[in-house]
């Protein structure tokens, strides 16, 4: 049994109570034995103490008339004890006077009496010398010699003792029955199913509750933590199957664009000459990178929501010109697909707070979807209520719907319906609508999505908190006027030569005086000469960066007022208190979309005139 | 000649040995008188005296031995000197009959050479006065306390009844090695 201890509780309980009760018993025995070996010694002394009084006092009258019959008589007495073996008496000259040896005992020749009384254990007898005093006067002395019986005693508590131990054994092995039931059995279970568990990674074992005391406690925890993990890992392999569709996804979509841009390539290669073989070929570029850039930025989108960095830029808002916006984004899909699409609005102006161009994503989202999803030449509709202090926007489409098991985890990132039913319809990655409920979220509202079924239409619900009359107010009618801005003097200044002149083309277009750099030192020196109004710089430079460019530029008093851009691929928001602290006034994470080009700006420039306004204050 | 001379070798011998049996004679009464001066001495330890047997707390315990010449008497003063039974000491006298009855005897010994008056001195001694005889049949003349020869050894013979007169009590472990103790008159 020893060799199993190691192995289980129950062993270890067994083994416990057994090591306790030896203790308990070599202890108490012990304790028995000591005091026993003791009392022994006191009780035969008194014990041949007062046999030696009596066979004295008894023996007095025969000492003093010298009567040894009467004295062996008195001894003879002795033998109703079969423990005295041999007796003496000596009369006052220490001479034998009379003597007693028990029946079958070897004679043995008798001591000479020592001079006074006492007891003495020797060879396992024990002894005692007693002298008899009478009238102050020595008449003689007593001896007995009686078996002692120590070991003898020892021997039989020790027997005893042993049939108690077993006795205990036994009680212990039924009490640890008991216990096995009460303790041990539930542990025993619970190791059982954690082995099962472990062995068949099968979490929906349950240990069954038999106790109501801490054990039961921890069957329940265990189950629990059980069911966590079942939870959990099957969580965990939903996330990754997503996770791995997501990434084949995202690689069948980047890999799309690529084949039609390598074919405008050769076809801009064969196209002398032939210029509007050239603008076909160019604008099909410009479609695919304009999806791909998409689909990047989506994907940003995501990053940025998974590390929760995901930041709107509120501002008050018009619903008609987000809703502008998001069309405008969606029109191209609507009417390459040849849908019906009505747009119906409330008369009054709505005012929301938030991020025009995150709240243009969703419906524009919302609106891709439903062209995507929906037989070519179907219906679509948009349509904006008020309702209290919210805005509800539907959009509706009598598309391919929405199967019932596909609903409730409609919203869930990397959920995606069947392949467009067209195939030459870009499907996306499939965090188009995660991401708009989360935006949506973020703006304090709600969205929904209903479907009768497959085959029968979708409809999305979006709701946004209207922003109070007063907070509508002001801007209102100075927001929008200012879309048409002066000419200004702008410097770009990045190495990318593709980039710069490309953003200095669109800004031209804008109606913009510009002057183009490559390299750090170049753009410090552009500034002073051209005295620009604003300053594009990309971070990332050989020689001088980024940085470097915009602390140079502040230091110098000609050029300290440029408000100054920085230009980088970095969107993080250290990036962008690296780039504040070096004195940069705006961030932008490239590439940057011509078309919010206006917008910014003029944002720009309202900062510009912030700027100087501070500038003369601090003055 | 030879026979002459084995004649008066034998004749020596025979003087001889006359005179050491002789001697040994005189030495065995000479022990014997001291075993019983030894016994008188033992018996006041296992005699209770009534109260009335002394003057004061502490008045001594008196054997009289009867007779002028026995040597029991000067081997008892011997054995006595300086001892004390129960915080008394022991006076021992000789004493002639017409002394007796005027001074406390407790233990009167009549050797055997006074046998013929043991009925005389009986009468005369003291009302608790243990009489202790050495001669056959004393006992029945009023002695209490008999020595008797068994063996070669002295014992003694006891009689209750005298002793019951004379309202002394004997120890019963004196009466448990008395050659034979005597209850009826």
């Amino acid at each position: 049994m020893l060799w199993r201890i190691g192995y289980s509780v129950r062993s270890k309980v067994l083994a416990l109570m057994l090591a306790s009760t030896l203790a308990a018993l070599l202890v108490a025995g012990a304790a028995l034995i000591a005091y026993d070996v003791r009392t022994h010694y006191e009780r035969w002394a008194s014990d041949l103490t007062t046999q030696a009084e009596i066979l004295g006092g008894a023996s007095i009258a025969a000492l003093a008339f010298d009567d040894r019959r009467v004295a062996r008589e008195n001894l003879d007495l002795l033998r109703v004890r079969p423990q005295i073996l041999a007796a003496a008496i000596y009369n006052t000259r220490g001479e034998l006077f009379a003597s007693y040896t028990q029946a079958g005992i070897p004679e043995r020749e008798f001591p000479r009496p020592p001079f006074g009384s006492g007891v003495d254990v020797k060879d396992g007898d024990i002894e005692i010398f007693h002298r008899i005093v009478e009238n102050q006067r020595e008449q003689g002395t007593v001896y007995i010699r009686a078996r002692y019986g120590l070991l003898g005693r020892i021997a039989d508590y020790v027997s005893i003792l042993g049939l108690v131990f077993g006795l205990s054994l036994l009680a212990a092995f039924v009490m640890s029955a008991w216990l096995q039931r009460a303790i041990t059995r539930p542990i025993a279970d619970m190791s059982q199913v954690a082995r099962h568990v472990m062995e068949s990674r099968d979490f929906s074992l349950r240990v069954k509750k038999t106790t109501r005391d801490e054990i039961g406690y921890l069957v329940d925890a265990f189950n629990d933590m059980l069911a966590e993990i079942g939870r959990r890992s099957q969580a965990l392999l939903t996330a990754d199957r997503m996770k791995d569709q997501f990434l084949a996804t995202l690689a069948h979509e980047l890999r799309n664009p690529l084949a039609p841009i390598s074919n405008a390539l050769h076809l801009l290669e064969a196209a002398d000459g032939k210029p509007e073989v050239a603008a076909e070929a160019r604008r099909m570029m410009a479609r695919q990178v304009k999806q791909m850039v998409r689909l990047v930025d989506d994907l940003l989108d995501v990053s940025r929501i998974t590390t929760g960095k995901l930041v709107l830029h509120r501002e008050l808002v018009e619903l008609r010109g987000v809703i502008e916006n998001a069309v405008e984004i969606a029109r191209p899909v609507i009417d390459s697909r040849g849908h019906r699409f009505t747009v119906e609005l409330p008369p009054q102006e709505i005012y929301l707070t938030g991020d025009e161009t995150r709240l243009a994503q969703v419906f524009s989202n919302l609106l891709n979807n439903a062209a995507k999803y929906t037989q070519p030449g179907g219906d679509m509709a948009l349509r904006a209520e008020v309702a209290a202090d919210e805005v509800r926007v539907t959009i509706a489409d009598n598309g391919m719907g929405i199967a019932p098991d596909v609903l409730p985890r409609l919203f869930e990132m990397f959920t995606q319906g069947d392949a467009a039913v067209d195939r030459t319809v870009q499907s996306g990655l499939g965090v188009g609508l995660a991401l708009s409920r989360h935006l949506v979220r973020m703006h304090g509202g709600s969205i929904e999505a209903f479907s009768a079924g497959v085959g029968r239409g979708s409809r999305f619900t979006v709701r946004l908190p209207i922003a109070s009359r007063h907070d509508a107010a002001a801007p209102g009618a100075s927001a929008r006027d200012e879309t048409r801005q002066p000419t200004q003097r702008i410097l770009v200044v990045d190495d990318n030569q593709d980039f710069a002149t490309s953003l200095a083309m669109i800004l031209r277009d804008l109606g913009h005086e510009v002057r183009v750099e490559h390299d750090g030192i170049a753009g410090v020196a552009a500034a002073e000469a051209f005295q620009p109004r604003i300053a594009f710089v990309d971070i990332g430079m050989p020689g001088m960066s980024g940085y470097d460019v915009a602390r140079t530029l502040r230091a110098n008093t000609r050029t300290g007022a440029i408000v100054l851009v920085a230009i980088t691929g970095f969107g993080q928001e250290t990036d962008k208190l690296r780039t504040q602290e070096a004195g940069f006034d705006h961030h932008i994470v490239k590439p940057i979309d011509p078309a919010t080009l206006p917008a910014l700006l003029h944002e720009i420039a309202s900062t510009a005139a912030d700027r100087r306004t501070m500038d003369r204050t601090a003055r | 000649m030879a026979t002459v001379i084995a004649r008066l070798v034998c004749a020596l011998i025979l003087v001889f040995a006359a005179h050491f049996a002789g001697a040994a004679d005189d030495s065995e009464r000479a022990l014997e008188q001291r075993v019983k001066a030894a016994y008188l001495y033992r018996f006041t330890e296992f005699i209770a005296w009534p109260d009335g047997a002394f003057a004061a707390a502490d008045a001594p315990i008196v054997i009289a031995v009867a007779g002028a010449s026995d040597g029991v008497a000067a081997e008892l003063a011997q054995l006595t000197a300086g001892r004390t039974v129960g915080g008394r000491r022991i006076e021992v006298r000789r004493v002639t009959e017409a002394v007796l009855g005027a001074r406390p005897v407790h233990l009167l010994f009549i050797p055997a050479s006074e046998r013929a008056r043991i009925g005389q001195l009986a009468r005369a001694a003291p009302k608790y006065a243990v009489l202790v005889t050495e001669s056959e049949g004393a006992l029945a003349q009023g002695s209490i306390i008999n020595f008797v020869i068994v063996e070669g050894r002295v014992r003694f013979e006891v009689a209750l009844a005298a002793a019951e007169k004379r309202e002394v009590k004997l120890s019963a472990r004196m009466l448990a090695v008395a050659q034979s103790v005597r209850s009826g008159p």
